[in-house]
C-alpha cells in the first residue's frame, strides 16, 4: 500500500539544527516548514490575498473554478479514495446542491446579495440526508457493482430533475442576480469557496489522522479481514459517504449563484466523477495534498488550454494520448512519482550519509 | 396487436443487440476484473469503420464484417498490452475506469477530427424494409440484428464452454493465481478476452448504426446503459448479460409505448437498485464474485 | 490491526513533511497562475484606429458542435461581408471566437474574458438556449447588448434580461403557421387526429403545445402526445406507438435531427404515411434525406427561418459569401449559419445607426422600435428581446425528395403544399 513517496524518510536533521540556534530567516522558514498548522495557515492568508492583489476577472474567474474543484476532489478522495469504493456519483450531491440553492432563493426571492451564502449549510445538510439512504443501498454490494450503481443513482436523479414539476424540468432555474458591483463581482464567490475548501480539507485530515479514518484505510486494504477485526464496515462507509457529500453540494450551490442559471443536463453532470477521479489521480489517491493539486493543475490548465486553444478536437487527442503515456510511465500520478524520482536522485547523491529504507515493502 | 405486445417484440428485437455488445464487456470485467469505460466508443467505432468500407470501398453491411470483425479485435488486442496491462492490483478499478475513459478521448477526438461532429447514418436496403407480422411492421434489420446477435452470443457461449482457450478463460475468471499455476497463460489469455470482447462491438456497432443515426459523441450514452446491463445480470456473466439486456429493454420499451418514454429509464435503473438490493451479485452473478 | 495503525500513523508523520514541499509548490503554481492572469489582463484595448474586434464563445466542441461549427461559418461570412463593404464606421471587423465546449460554465468564462481581458467593443451571441441566459448575464454585468440569433426558447425571454436580443422567430411559434394551414382546410380533407412527440429540451418542447391548441380548435383531437429524455437512443417503442395511433397529422420535435430520422426510418420500414408530417429542425437539411431517402422526405414539412432558396437581397449576399469562404453548394449551407450571418448584421446596423460602438447607446437603439434587416427578413424587437417581426418559413420537400419548396407564408415565392404527404410505395 506504501507509495513511493512515504517509502524513505527525508533527513530533516539540518533543518532542525537551524531551527535550535538564532531565529534567522532561513531558521523561520523551516519552523513554518516543519509546522503543519502555520504551514496552513500561511497558505491560507497567501490565498485570502490573491484576489486583493490580482483582480482580472479571468482570472478570479478560473481561481473560483480551482477551488470549487480542489474542494469536491477533497471530498470526493475522504470517500473514494480512503475507501477504495470509486464513486461516480458525486455529481448527485453537485447538482443537489444547486438546485437547493436555485429553488429556495427563488421561493423565497431572495435578493442575490451575501444572504444567499446562508443557503450553502441547507444544502450540505439535504445532500448529507440523500445520502444516507444512497449509501445504504449502493454500499451494500462490492466494488465494482458500486461504480455501476452510482451510475444509476446518477441517471435517476438527472431524470427526477428534468420531469419532477417543482424543479422546472427542462427549462431549468434562474437564479436571483448577484448584486455585486461588476469590478469585484467574482470575490463573494471566491471568498465561499475558500471558506468551504478550507472547512473539507480540515475535515479530510482529520478524518485522516483520526481512528475512523484509520477503519476507512483499513476497508481499502482488506474489507473482508476488516469486518473479522470488529470495524463496523457499513456504517464507516455510509457515514463516510454522507460525510464527503457536503461539500460537494455546498460548491454545487455556490456554482449554481456563480453561473445563475441551471438546467438539468449540466447541474448533473456526468463528467464531473471523472474529472475528479482524474484530479485525485494526478496528485495521487488517499492524500490530503494530491487532489489538492491535481485540482489546481488540471482545472486552471483546462480552462487556460480552453480560453486560448483553438482546435478543441486536437486537444482532445493530445489530452487523452498524454494522459495514457503518463499512465504508462507515472502509473502512481504525476505527483507522487515525481516527488518520488526527486527523492531517489536525491538519495543517492546522499548515499554515503543515509541507509536506504527503500524495498520495505 | 396491441401496445404491450408491440413493446415485447421490440423489447426482445433490440435487447438481443445489446446483450451482445454487454456480453463483450462482461467477459472483459470477468477476466481482467475491470470496467471498460471505452465499450461505448467501440461500439461507435465499428459503426464508423462500416461506414467507411460502405461509403469508399462499396462494402456491405455484412460482408464488410468480415473485415471489421478482425480489425476490431486487433485494436482491443493492441489496447490491452499497451495500457491494460500496465494496471497493478493497487486502485485496479479506478485505473482501469480512467484509462479506458483516456481511450474513449483520443477515439472520440480521432472520430471528430476525421468526421466531424455530424451526424452519419448506415444504408442498405434491409435498413428501411419490413417484415409484416400479423399487421404490425418490423423492420428487417432488427430482425437480422436479433438473429445475428443471437448467434454471435452462441459463438461466444461454444468458445467459452467447448474450446481450451475457453476453459482458460473461464480458469481466470474464477481464480487468475490458481489458473496461473495450474499453466494457464493468464497474460495471454486476458489479451484475448479483451480482444474478443472489443471484436463483438464490430457486429454491435454495425447494428447500432444501421438502427439509428450517431456521431463520436454517442458513445456516451451507449456505456451507462450497458454497464447497467452488465451489472444487473451478473457481472462476468455472458448468459446474465443476455438477461439483463432482455430484462432492461423489455421493461423500458413496454413502459415507453404503453405509459411515457420519460419515466421509462427511471423504472429501469429503479429496477436495477431493487434487483441489487435484494441481491448484490446481479440476477445470475454467482454469489462470492471475487473481492479484490 | 495494530501493525496497520502504526504503518497508518506512521505514514501521516511523513505525510506531514511531504506537505511542505508540495504546499509551497501549491502557492508557487498560484503565484504564476496569478501572474499570468495578471498579465493577460493588462493587455489593453484597441486604439480607435485598430480594427474592431467582436467577441463570440461557440460551442465547437461538445454536443452543439454541428450548430456551433455552422454558426462560426456563418460568423465568419459576416465578417467577410462587413470588410468587403467599408467595415464597421470604417473600421475593419476582425472576429475573436473563443470555444465553449458547449459548457454553460465555459461560456460565462469566456464572454467574461472577452470583455474584461480583451475589451472587446462589442459581442454576439453563442449557440443554443441553453447557453445564452448564463452568457447575457455575464454580458448585462458589463452592460453590454448581446444580440443573438439561437436563444429563442421562451425561458430565455422571461427572466426580464433587458440586454438580450433574438433575431430570430421566437420559437414557440414555430409550428403554429402548419398548424393554422391544416385548421384551414376544408372539412372533409381535414385530418382528425393529431400524434406530437417532443425531447425534453427547452428548444423542441415549446413549440408543442401553441401548435397543439390551433390543431385541437379545429377539430383535430390529440391521439398521442408523449416527451421523452434527450438520452434515448432506441425509439422503435415510441414509433411503434405513433404508428398504432394511426394519427394523421404528426409533429415531431426534437434539436437533434438524428431523432427525427429515427421515427421517419421507422415510419416508412413501417408503411405508415401520416397526411401531414412535420419534423422542427434539421429536416430541411443534406443530412436528413441522406439519412431517411428521397421518396422518405418527400412530403416531410419544416418549420425554419431561413432555407438556401429564399430570396431576400441579403440571403442571396449571405449565400454568396458563404460560398466564396467555403464552397460547396448553395444546398449544404444551414439555417444556423443564416442566423449568424442575421445576428451580425443586426449589430451592424445598429453600430451604423448610432453611429458609436457604446454599448448603451446600442442598447438605447435596439430596444427603440427599429426594423432591422437581415437574410431571414426584418426584425423588430419588444421589450423582452423577442422579434415580434420574425417570419417563420414553412418548408417541405416535394418533387418526390428533390427539392425543398417554400409553402408558407403564401407569397410570390411560395408553392402549394404537398397534401396528403405521398405514400412512398
Amino acid at each position: 500500500m506504501t507509495s513511493p513517496l512515504t517509502r524513505v524518510r527525508r533527513p530533516f536533521a539540518s533543518a532542525e539544527q537551524e531551527a535550535a540556534g538564532d531565529p534567522t530567516p532561513t531558521a523561520w522558514i523551516s519552523l513554518l516548514v516543519r509546522r503543519p498548522l502555520w504551514r496552513s495557515v500561511v497558505l491560507v492568508l497567501l490565498l485570502i490575498l490573491i484576489p486583493l492583489v490580482i483582480t482580472g476577472a479571468t482570472f478570479t474567474t478560473i481561481a473560483v473554478y480551482c477551488l470549487m474543484y480542489m474542494g469536491i476532489a477533497t471530498a470526493w478522495n475522504s470517500f473514494s479514495g480512503f475507501s477504495g469504493y470509486v464513486s461516480l456519483g458525486h455529481a448527485v450531491f453537485f447538482g443537489v446542491g444547486a438546485y437547493t440553492m436555485a429553488l429556495l432563493s427563488t421561493h423565497w426571492n431572495m435578493s442575490g446579495g451575501l444572504s444567499m451564502f446562508a443557503l450553502l449549510p441547507l444544502a450540505g445538510v439535504i445532500a448529507a440526508l440523500i445520502a444516507i439512504p444512497y449509501g445504504y443501498v449502493a454500499l451494500r454490494t462490492r466494488r465494482h457493482t458500486f461504480v455501476v450503481i452510482t451510475i444509476a443513482f446518477f441517471f435517476i436523479f438527472q431524470l427526477l430533475a428534468f420531469n419532477l414539476s417543482f424543479t422546472g424540468g427542462s427549462a431549468g432555474v434562474v437564479l436571483p442576480n448577484g448584486q455585486f458591483s461588476a469590478a469585484d463581482y467574482n470575490d463573494p464567490f471566491y471568498y465561499a469557496c475558500l471558506v468551504v475548501l478550507v472547512l473539507t480539507v480540515a475535515v479530510a485530515a482529520g478524518i485522516r489522522r483520526s481512528r475512523f479514518g484509520l477503519q476507512l484505510f483499513a476497508i481499502r486494504d482488506d474489507e473482508d479481514r476488516a469486518r473479522s477485526l470488529g470495524v463496523k464496515v457499513n456504517r464507516v462507509k455510509i457515514t463516510s459517504f454522507a460525510v464527503s457529500a457536503v461539500p460537494v453540494a455546498m460548491m454545487g450551490a455556490v456554482w449554481a449563484f456563480f453561473i445563475g442559471q441551471i438546467y438539468p443536463q449540466f447541474a448533473f453532470n456526468p463528467a464531473l466523477d471523472v474529472t475528479i477521479a482524474l484530479m485525485a489521480f494526478i496528485g495521487g489517491f488517499g492524500t490530503i495534498i494530491g487532489p489538492l493539486l491535481g485540482a489546481l493543475v488540471l482545472e486552471a490548465l483546462q480552462r487556460y488550454l480552453n480560453l486560448y486553444l483553438a482546435n478543441a478536437d486536437l486537444y482532445l487527442v493530445i489530452y487523452g494520448l498524454l494522459f495514457l503515456v503518463v499512465i504508462s510511465f507515472l502509473p502512481e500520478g504525476i505527483l507522487p512519482s515525481i516527488a518520488g524520482r526527486l527523492r531517489q536522485r536525491r538519495l543517492r547523491s546522499q548515499n554515503s550519509t543515509t541507509v536506504s529504507t527503500q524495498e520495505s515493502r | 396487436m396491441n401496445l404491450i405486445e408491440i413493446g415485447l417484440i421490440d423489447g426482445v428485437l433490440t435487447g438481443a443487440v445489446y446483450a451482445l455488445m454487454a456480453a463483450g464487456l462482461t467477459l472483459i470485467f470477468g477476466v481482467l476484473d475491470m470496467i471498460n469505460i471505452a465499450q461505448g466508443i467501440f461500439v461507435i467505432l465499428g459503426s464508423y469503420l462500416s461506414l467507411i468500407l460502405e461509403q469508399h470501398l462499396g462494402i456491405g453491411l455484412l460482408p464488410g464484417l468480415a473485415i471489421t470483425i478482425p480489425v476490431m479485435f486487433l485494436l482491443g488486442v493492441f489496447v490491452e498490452w499497451a495500457f491494460i496491462r500496465r494496471i497493478g492490483a493497487e486502485n485496479r478499478v479506478t485505473m482501469s475506469i480512467l484509462i479506458t475513459y483516456a481511450v474513449m478521448i483520443v477515439v472520440e477526438g480521432v472520430l471528430l477530427l476525421t468526421y466531424g461532429s455530424n451526424y452519419q447514418s448506415l444504408s442498405a436496403s434491409y435498413v428501411t424494409n419490413s417484415f409484416d407480422l400479423l399487421g404490425h411492421y418490423i423492420p428487417e434489420i432488427y430482425v437480422y440484428g436479433f438473429i445475428l446477435s443471437v448467434a454471435a452470443v452462441v459463438v461466444l457461449y461454444a468458445i467459452l464452454y467447448r474450446t481450451r482457450l475457453g476453459t482458460s478463460l473461464r480458469a481466470s475468471m474464477d481464480n487468475a493465481m490458481a489458473a496461473s499455476l495450474v499453466g494457464v497463460n493468464v497474460k495471454r489469455v486476458s489479451t484475448l478476452a479483451f480482444g474478443i470482447g472489443v471484436a463483438v462491438t464490430a457486429i454491435g456497432g454495425m447494428l447500432f448504426g444501421a438502427i439509428q443515426p450517431f456521431t463520436p459523441n454517442t458513445g456516451y450514452d451507449l456505456i451507462s446503459r450497458l454497464l447497467s446491463i452488465v451489472v444487473l445480470g451478473g457481472l462476468g456473466s455472458v448468459g446474465g448479460a443476455l438477461g439483463g439486456a432482455m430484462v432492461m429493454l423489455i421493461i423500458e420499451d413496454v413502459v415507453s409505448t404503453v405509459w411515457s418514454p420519460t419515466w421509462a429509464p427511471l423504472l429501469y435503473f429503479a429496477v436495477l437498485i431493487v434487483v441489487l438490493l435484494v441481491k448484490p451479485t446481479g440476477i445470475f452473478g454467482r454469489q462470492a464474485v471475487r473481492s479484490q | 490491526m495494530r501493525t496497520l495503525e502504526r504503518i497508518i500513523v506512521h505514514r501521516d508523520r511523513r505525510a506531514h513533511r511531504r506537505f511542505v514541499r508540495v504546499g509551497l509548490t501549491l502557492a508557487a503554481a498560484s503565484l504564476a497562475l496569478a501572474a499570468c492572469g495578471s498579465s493577460s489582463a493588462s493587455s489593453s484595448a484597441s486604439s480607435s484606429k485598430a480594427p474592431i474586434v467582436v467577441g463570440t464563445s461557440l460551442s465547437l466542441t461538445g454536443d452543439f458542435a454541428s450548430n456551433g461549427i455552422a454558426f462560426q461559418q456563418g460568423y465568419n461570412a459576416w465578417v467577410h461581408y462587413v470588410n468587403a463593404h467599408g467595415g464597421l464606421l470604417g473600421h475593419q471587423v476582425s472576429l475573436k471566437i473563443l470555444n465553449d465546449d458547449s459548457s454553460p460554465s465555459q461560456v460565462a468564462t469566456n464572454y467574461q474574458d472577452l470583455i474584461t481581458t480583451d475589451h472587446v467593443p462589442l459581442i454576439v451571441g453563442p449557440f443554443s438556449s441553453l447557453l445564452t441566459v448564463p452568457a447575457a448575464k455575464i454580458a448585462s454585468r458589463y452592460g453590454y447588448a448581446m444580440v443573438e440569433g439561437a436563444g429563442g426558447a421562451p425561458s430565455v425571454f422571461s427572466y426580464g434580461l433587458k440586454n438580450v436580443f433574438d433575431v430570430s422567430y421566437p420559437i414557440k411559434i414555430a409550428v403554429v403557421p402548419t398548424a393554422e394551414w391544416i385548421a384551414s382546410l376544408p372539412k372533409s380533407e381535414r385530418p382528425t387526429t393529431a400524434a406530437y412527440v417532443t425531447s425534453n429540451n427547452i428548444f423542441a418542447e415549446p413549440q408543442i403545445a401553441p401548435a397543439q391548441a390551433v390543431l385541437q380548435k379545429a377539430g383535430v383531437r390529440t391521439v398521442y402526445n408523449q416527451v421523452f429524455q434527450s438520452e434515448t437512443t432506441d425509439f422503435s417503442p415510441l414509433a411503434d406507438a405513433i404508428v398504432a395511433s394511426h394519427a394523421q397529422v404528426v409533429v415531431l420535435s426534437s434539436t437533434s435531427v438524428s431523432k427525427i430520422i429515427d421515427f421517419v426510418k421507422i415510419f416508412t420500414a413501417s408503411h405508415f404515411y401520416p397526411k401531414v408530417l412535420i419534423g422542427t429542425n434539421g429536416v430541411g437539411e443534406p443530412t436528413f434525406v441522406n439519412a431517411v431517402g428521397k421518396q422518405a422526405a418527400n412530403g416531410i414539412i419544416e418549420p425554419n427561418g431561413w432555407y438556401p432558396g429564399y430570396k431576400n437581397p441579403l440571403s442571396t449576399t449571405f449565400v454568396d459569401e458563404y460560398l466564396k469562404l467555403y464552397g460547396g453548394s448553395a444546398g449544404s449551407i444551414t439555417a444556423s449559419s443564416a442566423e449568424a450571418f442575421g445576428t451580425g448584421e443586426v449589430l451592424a446596423q445598429a453600430v451604423e445607426a448610432t453611429h458609436s460602438f457604446n454599448q448603451a447607446k446600442i442598447l438605447k437603439y435596439l430596444h427603440s422600435g427599429a426594423v432591422f434587416q437581415t437574410d431571414q427578413g426584418p426584425v423588430k424587437f419588444n421589450a423582452k428581446g423577442e422579434n415580434v417581426d420574425g417570419i417563420v418559413q414553412t418548408f417541405q420537400w416535394q418533387d418526390g425528395g428533390n427539392k425543398l419548396v417554400q409553402i408558407l407564408p403564401k407569397g410570390s415565392q411560395s408553392v402549394a403544399p404537398l397534401f396528403p404527404r405521398p405514400a412512398a410505395d
